[in-house]
C-alpha cells in the first residue's frame, strides 16, 4: 500500500514565523545550582528534579560549557517526563529509563584493562569517546589538513573556541532528552573544518563507546551524555561517521547513551555522515542529530540502527538558506524485544531545496516494535522545493508492530512534494522466483530481506562500513547461518 | 499419428482410480520406472481453481511429454494455458483439485516448488518480477549451487562460477554487465525474456515449460531466444511453449501442438494444425475434436 497525501495549508496547525530565531534566548539569571526553592522547580516532575540534581553533582562544569548547561537546566526544570499522551512519544516506552534509579557515569579510567581499542579504527582519523569523554589517549587527529581541529573544546584555540561556542547549544527545538544532555555533557567534541577545506581523503570516524552498565535486573541505570558539534564553514567539506557500541564485555549490560550531535554547514559547505547504532541489546540509546544548513549546502545521512532495547533518533534539519541539498537514509531494525524510533523534522524555509529521505523499517520479532514520525515543512518562501519521502516497513513476525507517520506540511504553493508508505510482508511472488528457481524458501526470505535493508546499507560512503554493516545485520537477522 | 499416441495412454484405467488415485499412480510409477519408456511428464485428468475466488480454471488436462519431445500449446486468451504452466510448478496462486502429474516417475503434486525446480522442471515466467537488491549474477550462483547440491557436486563460489556464466550470456547474446544488475529491476520487455532464457542454460532442465517467451520480443531479439533454446535442446530434455504466434514455431518446430480450451486440451496435431488456426482461428480448431 503506498498513496501520496499533502497536508493542505489549512490544516497546518503549525505556521512558524518566517524570522525563527535560532540564537538561544534564555535568560542566564538561572541558578545552575538545582534547588528545590525555585520558582521554576514547582512545576517541575519530581524524577526530573532528581535527575537533573545527579547530573549536576556528577561532574564539575567545564568554563567554556558553563552557557550551555545554564540554559539546559532551565529548560530542564521546565519540562515534565514525556507521557504516552504526548505527541512525540505516543508510541515510544520510556518506562525503562522511569522505572530505573538513572545513575550519570563516573570519569572512566582508562587504564582500565577492559577497555581496549576499539577494533575497527581503520580510518587515519579516529576519535574515541567514553561514557561522553573525548579520550586522547585512544583517538588519532594526525593526519588532518592545517587548520582543521578535532578534539574537545577545551584544548581549541581561543578564537576559533569563540566561534565554535557561539554554535552550541543555539537550537531551540529540544525535548527533554537534549536537555538532559547539554545539562549532562561533561565535555564536547569539536570538529572544526575551515573556511574552503576539504577533508576529502579520510572520515573523520567517532567511536562512541560506553563502558559502565548495570547486570540485567538491576535498578541503577547509568547514563552517559556524549555531545559532539561538527562545524563546516563556508565551502568546507568533510566526512563523520558515528558509531556507537560498547566496550567488550559490556555487550549485555544495561546502559543510556544520551548523545546529542549538532552539525552546522556553511554556505556551499557538504558534510557526508554515517551512523552505525549497535549497542547492548538491554540499553537505551536516545540520540539527537541537529543540523543547520546555510545556503547551497549539502547534508547526507545514512544510518543504521539496530542495537538498543529503546532506541530513539531525533534528526532536525533546518534550512538557514537557498538552494540546499539534503538526502536522508535510514534502516531500523527490530530483531527482539525492541523498539527502534526515528522522529525526523525538515524544516524548509528558503527557495529551491531538495530533499529525499527513504526510511525502511524491519521488524523480525512478535515484541518487536518500529515507529516512524517525518515531518517535512515546507513553509511560505520554500517555492521550487522538490522534497521526497518514502517509508518502508517489513513487519516478518505476527504481531510485530509499525507506526508510521510520514507527513508533509507545505504551504508554498510551487513545489513538487512526495510521499509514500508501505508495510508488507516479503512478496510472495518473488519468493516463487527463488524456488522456481531451485532455491528454498528459507534461503529466499533471508536473502529477500537482506536485499531490503540493502538498499540502505548500500549508501554508506566507505566499502570497508557497508562490509562490516552487512556482516552484522546479516548475524543479527539469522543469528546461526547453516 | 505418434500425437494421439502419446497423449494420455491409459485414461480409462486412470479414471477408474481417482479417488484414491495418489496410491495407485505411485504402484504404477514403481513398476515402470525401470523401463526407459516412462514418459517425463504424465498429466491426467488435472483440475485446478484459483485459491482466492475459487474459479475453476483447469477442467481436465491430459497431456503426455516423452523425452526429446517439442510441444506447443495454443489456445486463445483465458483458455488457460498460462493457468497449466503455473500448476505445474507449484504457483500458491493456485489449487489442484482433481488429477495427478507425473513427472519422471514421481509425484510432481506432492513436491514444493523448488523440489520441481531441482527435479529438472523449469519455467519460464511470463512477466519475471524484478528483485531489488539482488544482483543477476548473486541470484544465478545460488540458483546454480542449489542444482550442484541436489546433484552431490560441491558448491563453486561466485569466481568459480563466473566463466561457466559468461559462456551462457554469450548464448543468449547478452553483454557482462547485464550479471551487474538487479534481477529483472529495470530490464525492457526483451532483457527480462532472454534473463529467462539465461537461467535455463544455466541451470539446464529436463523439461523446460516456456511461457509466452516470444510476447513482446522484436524480430532479433526473437531469433536470439529461439536460436539460444534450440542449443540448450537435447535429445534428452523436452520443450513445452506456450504461444500466440506462429514465428517461434517455425523456428522450434514443434513435434506436437495442442489446442487449450476452456481449460482442456480440445485438440493435439501436429505443426500442420497451425495453418489451420491461423486461417479459422481457435473456435472452429477446437470445434474439430
Amino acid at each position: 500500500m503506498s498513496g501520496i497525501a499533502l497536508t493542505p495549508a489549512a490544516y497546518n496547525p503549525v505556521i512558524p514565523s518566517s524570522s525563527c530565531s535560532l540564537k538561544y534566548q534564555k535568560s542566564f539569571r538561572v541558578k545552575t545550582r538545582v534547588s528545590l526553592n525555585n520558582a521554576i522547580s514547582i512545576s517541575s516532575d519530581p524524577f526530573v528534579l532528581e535527575l537533573a540534581e545527579a547530573l549536576e553533582d556528577s561532574v564539575a562544569t567545564p568554563k567554556t560549557l558553563q552557557k550551555l548547561r545554564q540554559s539546559s537546566s532551565h529548560s530542564l526544570l521546565s519540562t515534565p517526563w514525556p507521557s504516552r499522551k504526548d505527541e512525540p512519544f505516543r508510541f515510544t516506552d520510556l518506562s525503562i529509563l522511569r522505572s530505573s534509579q538513572i545513575l550519570p557515569a563516573k570519569t572512566p579510567t582508562i587504564t582500565d584493562a577492559h577497555i581496549t581499542v576499539p577494533p575497527d579504527s581503520q580510518f587515519p582519523c579516529h576519535v574515541t569517546i567514553i561514557d561522553g569523554h573525548f579520550v586522547n589517549s585512544m583517538s588519532n587527529v594526525t593526519e588532518i589538513p592545517d587548520g582543521v581541529y578535532v578534539g574537545s573544546l577545551s584544548n581549541l584555540d581561543p578564537t576559533v573556541a569563540d566561534r565554535v561556542s557561539e554554535l552550541v547549544s543555539g537550537f531551540d527545538g529540544g525535548d527533554l532528552f537534549w536537555s538532559i544532555n547539554g545539562m549532562g555533557a561533561p565535555d564536547l567534541t569539536v570538529v572544526y573544518v575551515p573556511e574552503g577545506c576539504r577533508v576529502v581523503q579520510s572520515p573523520i570516524h567517532l567511536s562512541y563507546l560506553s563502558s559502565q552498565g548495570s547486570k540485567e535486573g538491576s535498578n541503577d541505570l547509568i547514563v552517559s551524555n556524549p555531545r559532539v558539534l561538527v562545524v563546516v564553514e563556508k565551502g568546507g567539506e568533510v566526512d563523520i561517521i558515528e558509531e556507537f557500541s560498547n566496550v567488550e564485555g559490556n555487550e549485555n549490560e544495561c546502559y543510556w547513551s544520551n548523545a546529542a550531535l549538532e552539525v552546522v554547514i556553511g554556505e556551499g559547505g557538504k558534510v557526508r555522515h554515517s551512523y552505525i547504532q549497535t549497542q547492548s541489546s538491554l540499553s537505551a540509546h536516545i540520540k539527537w542529530t541537529s543540523v543547520r544548513q546555510e545556503s547551497s549546502s549539502t547534508y547526507e545521512l545514512t544510518e543504521v540502527s539496530a542495537g538498543g532495547k529503546l532506541g530513539r533518533h531525533n534528526l532536525h534539519i533546518k534550512q538557514l538558506g537557498p538552494d540546499t541539498v539534503t538526502e536522508l537514509s535510514t534502516l531500523h531494525l527490530s530483531v527482539g524485544n525492541q523498539t527502534q524510533d526515528l522522529h525526523s523534522s525538515l524544516v524548509l524555509d528558503h527557495p529551491r531545496g531538495y530533499s529525499r529521505q527513504l526510511h525502511k523499517c524491519i521488524v523480525a520479532h512478535s515484541q518487536g516494535q518500529a515507529v516512524f514520525d517525518g515531518n517535512v515543512k515546507v513553509n511560505r518562501y520554500a517555492q521550487q522545493t522538490d522534497a521526497g519521502q518514502l517509508t518502508r516497513s517489513l513487519l516478518l513476525e505476527p504481531r510485530a508492530t509499525v507506526n508510521v507517520k510520514p507527513n508533509l506540511q507545505i504551504i508554498a504553493d510551487d513545489v513538487k512534494c512526495s510521499h509514500g508508505a508501505a508495510i508488507s510482508d516479503l512478496e510472495q511472488s518473488q519468493l516463487l522466483y527463488f524456488q522456481a528457481r531451485g532455491i528454498d524458501s528459507e534461503t529466499a526470505r533471508r536473502v529477500l530481506i537482506f536485499a531490503f535493508g540493502g538498499e540502505v546499507i548500500d549508501k554508506f560512503p566507505y566499502s570497508s562500513i557497508r562490509d562490516r554493516v552487512r556482516s552484522q545485520i546479516k548475524s543479527l537477522l539469522d543469528p546461526s547461518p547453516k | 499419428m505418434a500425437s494421439s499416441s502419446s497423449l494420455s495412454l491409459s485414461l480409462p484405467f486412470q479414471f477408474r482410480f481417482r479417488r484414491n488415485n495418489t496410491h495407485t499412480l505411485r504402484n504404477f510409477t514403481r513398476v515402470t520406472a525401470s523401463t526407459t519408456d516412462i514418459p517425463l511428464l504424465q498429466v491426467n485428468d488435472l483440475r485446478a481453481k484459483i485459491v482466492e475466488s475459487n474459479v475453476e480454471i483447469l477442467r481436465g488436462v491430459n497431456l503426455t511429454v516423452n523425452r526429446g519431445e517439442v510441444h506447443a500449446i495454443m489456445g486463445k486468451n483465458g483458455s488457460g494455458k498460462s493457468t497449466f504452466a503455473k500448476v505445474l510448478v507449484g504457483h500458491p496462486d493456485y489449487e489442484v483439485t482433481g488429477g495427478s502429474v507425473v513427472f519422471k516417475g514421481e509425484n510432481l503434486l506432492e513436491m514444493e516448488p523448488e523440489e520441481r525446480a531441482l527435479e529438472g522442471l523449469f519455467m519460464s515466467f511470463q512477466s519475471p518480477v524484478a528483485i531489488p537488491g539482488v544482483s543477476n549474477d548473486q541470484f544465478l550462483v545460488m540458483a546454480y549451487n542449489a542444482r550442484r547440491k541436489k546433484l552431490g557436486l560441491p558448491e563453486l563460489g561466485p569466481l568459480e562460477c563466473f566463466s561457466y556464466l559468461m559462456e551462457k550470456l554469450q548464448l543468449v547474446n547478452m553483454k557482462p554487465d547485464f550479471l551487474n544488475r538487479n534481477v529483472n529491476e529495470g530490464f525492457s520487455g526483451g532483457e527480462r525474456k532472454r534473463n529467462e532464457i539465461l537461467q535455463l542454460a544455466v541451470l539446464g532442465a529436463d523439461l523446460a515449460i516456456l511461457d509466452e517467451i516470444d510476447s513482446g520480443l522484436d524480430v532479433d531479439a526473437l531469433r536470439d531466444v529461439a536460436s539460444a533454446v534450440s542449443r540448450i535442446l537435447t535429445p534428452e530434455n523436452s520443450l513445452l511453449m506456450i504461444t500466440h504466434y506462429r514465428r517461434i514455431l517455425d523456428l522450434l518446430k514443434p513435434t506436437h501442438v495442442h489446442v487449450m480450451d476452456n481449460g482442456k486440451i480440445a485438440r493435439t496435431g501436429d505443426i500442420t494444425m497451425v495453418e489451420a488456426i491461423e486461417a479459422d482461428g481457435y473456435e472452429t480448431v477446437s470445434a474439430l475434436t
